[in-house]
């Protein structure tokens, strides 16, 4: 689903050019539940931007299901983008004025999906966080917690095959911390792939991956078997 | 993205800021209502000036003594107070001959003392024969009109202006009362029904019409023409009239080259050109005038739309994230930017319109002799609303390219 070969990215900052990633390899499988750990600066962010792409590298190979990001357009990520892939940011992101109904609504409208059949689709997504009471409520009124779960629900709703989460948890109580990765650990369950960047050991433990990223290089890429989360003391 | 899709987003966003909605449409507002008044003031401004020249009456030529130099609307000699003798009786009657002409009115014309009572005023006399009225479409409102009978006969009797005849009579009839114009006594035969302004601003209402011959020979002395009114058949184009008379008239004066006429012949289709041109090039410039508030309309409207877009970094970098192209993008605030052109454009038709017929209302009400005409161009609401889609397309393109193009990354980082 994502290969990743010496993938490198240099920025360029008033002449002084930084490397971000110097050289990362590695591949991540349909189903599978990947944390992406790493202190702060270690490139883990534009890792993920490039996995999501939102970003593109000026070095190594990327493929996502097959196709490599160089030979795809501006237009054609953009359309991956919406159709394959769902997105859970730290900020949620959530356009406050808009209900929830519209918010998880707004990846339909770039979609080719006919306006009859997003109702349903969009009633779907909201009942699956559990959310279905607040789905006329303007999202700006929502807890913390809850906005997460409407962003969650506004990233299933194109049923991607994978989900790219950027600190989902940072912004969170670890009460609605420990809910959120219950969601993003059930849909895994149900067989969606899940990419998650985090800093926080305790979160990462809900993956069955953990790829350690440091100074633009993979530290170490280890399966877990034997899930040891432990949800009584989470955070 | 659907374009009703596209629409919604548009409208969700600018009704969600409508304080700032409106004062931004406010400029546009302006803008396309003072287009949109000036076009159709100088619309009805051209239509009255032209209405009163077609009030001359149709197929009617005048002639004019003197040569005319340079170009055809340039005035001749005779109108800036030189006194030129050239047009007499015997061109009258060699007019009266010509088969493409029905009727033949000379006229004088001067200043005098009119008198009725205690009433006392001076007023611009015309003498005249009985064909001149029906030349001149000069409808009898109270009376008779003067008749050729009177010119033979030397009968000492007026007919007055509508207005003149208000001034000197108030609310009595006037009719077979005495006035004396320059000490002599006339009788007053008839009024005039109101005709309004005359060409080149003759207030027609305020003459006082007597016999030519009691004019020539009482009042002034002379024995020429100030003016020679003719009444083509219509069968006949005014050219080909026109040419016929020249002719007639350069046999009757002995003048072999032509540029040394001593006559100007005027229509009414020379001065329907002249002043449709000039009419049309000022209400042109007044619609230029106004077009610069539009301008300014815009460039507000650009002022708004790049705010906008730097207040929403975070949206565009969502909205990016969950696959809109920078096209989506793009087109949502072009979209946003058209729409407020094009309801400021539409309410600023409305309100032109509004204004528009208000001016129509207390001109017609209070100052109904000037005979103001209602005119609201459809070309100026086409006009509004095309040059309103056309500034949202214009000033919103450059803030919606900018949105466009913007980094999904930063954009969601944005704070």
């Amino acid at each position: 689903m994502i290969d990743i070969y010496d993938l490198k990215k240099e920025y360029t900052e008033e002449d002084i050019p930084t490397q971000a990633l110097r050289g990362v390899t590695f591949s991540i499988d349909k189903g599978e539940f990947v944390s992406v750990m790493g202190p702060s600066g270690s490139g883990k962010s534009t890792l993920l931007h490039i996995m999501s792409f939102l970003d593109r590298p000026t070095g190594g190979s990327y493929k996502f299901q097959g196709k490599s990001i160089d030979e795809m357009t501006d237009q054609e990520l953009a359309r991956v983008r919406n159709k394959d892939m769902g997105f859970v940011f730290q900020s949620f992101n959530l356009l406050s004025r808009l209900t929830v109904y519209d918010n998880v609504e707004i990846p339909l409208l770039y979609s080719d999906i006919p306006p009859k059949k997003r109702q349903t689709l969009v009633e779907e997504a909201v009942r699956s966080v559990g959310l279905e009471e607040k789905l006329y409520q303007e999202a700006g009124r929502l807890s913390g917690g809850q906005k997460q779960r409407v962003a969650i629900a506004r990233a299933l709703v194109t049923d991607p095959n994978v989900i790219f989460a950027d600190e989902p948890t940072g912004n969170l109580d670890s009460q609605s911390g420990l809910q959120i990765m219950e969601i993003l650990k059930s849909l895994n369950d149900k067989g969606r792939t899940v990419v998650l960047v985090t800093h926080e050991t305790q979160t990462a433990e809900f993956a069955n991956r953990v790829i350690r990223i440091k100074d633009g290089m993979v530290e170490s890429d280890k399966f877990i078997t034997a899930n040891n989360i432990n949800r009584k003391n989470f955070k | 993205m659907l374009l009703k899709d596209a629409v919604k987003t548009a409208t969700r966003s600018l009704t969600h800021g409508k304080m700032r909605s409106i004062l931004t449409m406010l400029g546009i507002v302006i803008g396309i209502a003072s287009v949109i008044i000036l076009m159709s003031i100088g619309q009805s401004a051209q239509n009255l000036i032209l209405n009163q020249v077609k009030n001359i009456g149709s197929n009617v030529v005048f002639i004019l003594p003197g040569a005319t130099k340079g170009s055809k609307f340039s005035s001749p000699a005779s109108t800036q107070g030189i006194i030129i003798k050239t047009l007499t009786k015997n061109d009258v009657n060699a007019l009266q001959a010509e088969p493409s002409v029905i009727r033949v009115a000379p006229q004088v014309q001067n200043q005098g003392r009119i008198i009725y009572g205690n009433n006392d005023t001076t007023v611009t006399y015309v003498g005249t024969t009985g064909d001149f009225f029906p030349i001149r479409n000069f409808g009898i409102q109270k009376g008779v009109a003067l008749t050729n009978r009177d010119n033979e006969l030397l009968n000492h009797v007026v007919v007055l202006g509508s207005k003149i005849s208000d001034v000197l009579f108030g609310n009595l009839n006037p009719i077979d009362k005495y006035i004396r114009l320059d000490g002599i006594s006339f009788r007053v035969v008839g009024v005039l029904e109101l005709k309004g302004l005359g060409p080149l601003g003759v207030d027609n209402d305020t003459l006082a019409f007597i016999p030519l011959s009691v004019a020539q020979k009482q009042l002034l002395g002379t024995d020429y023409y100030n003016v020679i009114t003719v009444q083509a058949n219509d069968v006949y184009n005014t050219g080909f009239v026109t040419s016929r008379i020249t002719s007639v008239l350069r046999q009757d004066h002995h003048i072999t080259n032509p540029d040394k006429d001593d006559f100007t012949i005027r229509t009414q289709e020379d001065a329907l050109s002249l002043l449709g041109n000039v009419t049309s090039i000022l209400t042109l410039f007044l619609a230029a005038i106004a077009s610069i508030s539009l301008v300014v309309g815009g460039i507000g409207i650009m002022n708004i739309m790049l705010v906008a877009v730097t207040e929403r970094t975070r949206e565009i970098g969502l909205r990016k994230a969950v696959g809109a192209t920078n096209g989506d993008i793009l087109k949502q605030f072009l979209i946003e930017s058209v729409l407020l052109t094009i309801i400021g454009g539409t309410v600023g038709i409305a309100i032109g319109a509004g204004i528009v017929g208000l001016v129509y209302f207390v001109l017609s009400t209070f100052f109904s002799s000037i005979g103001w005409v209602f005119a609201f161009p459809i070309s100026a609401v086409v006009l509004g609303l095309l040059v309103s889609g056309v500034a949202g397309i214009v000033f919103g393109i450059y803030p919606a390219y900018q949105a466009g193009k913007k980094n999904p990354i930063d954009a969601l980082r944005y704070e």
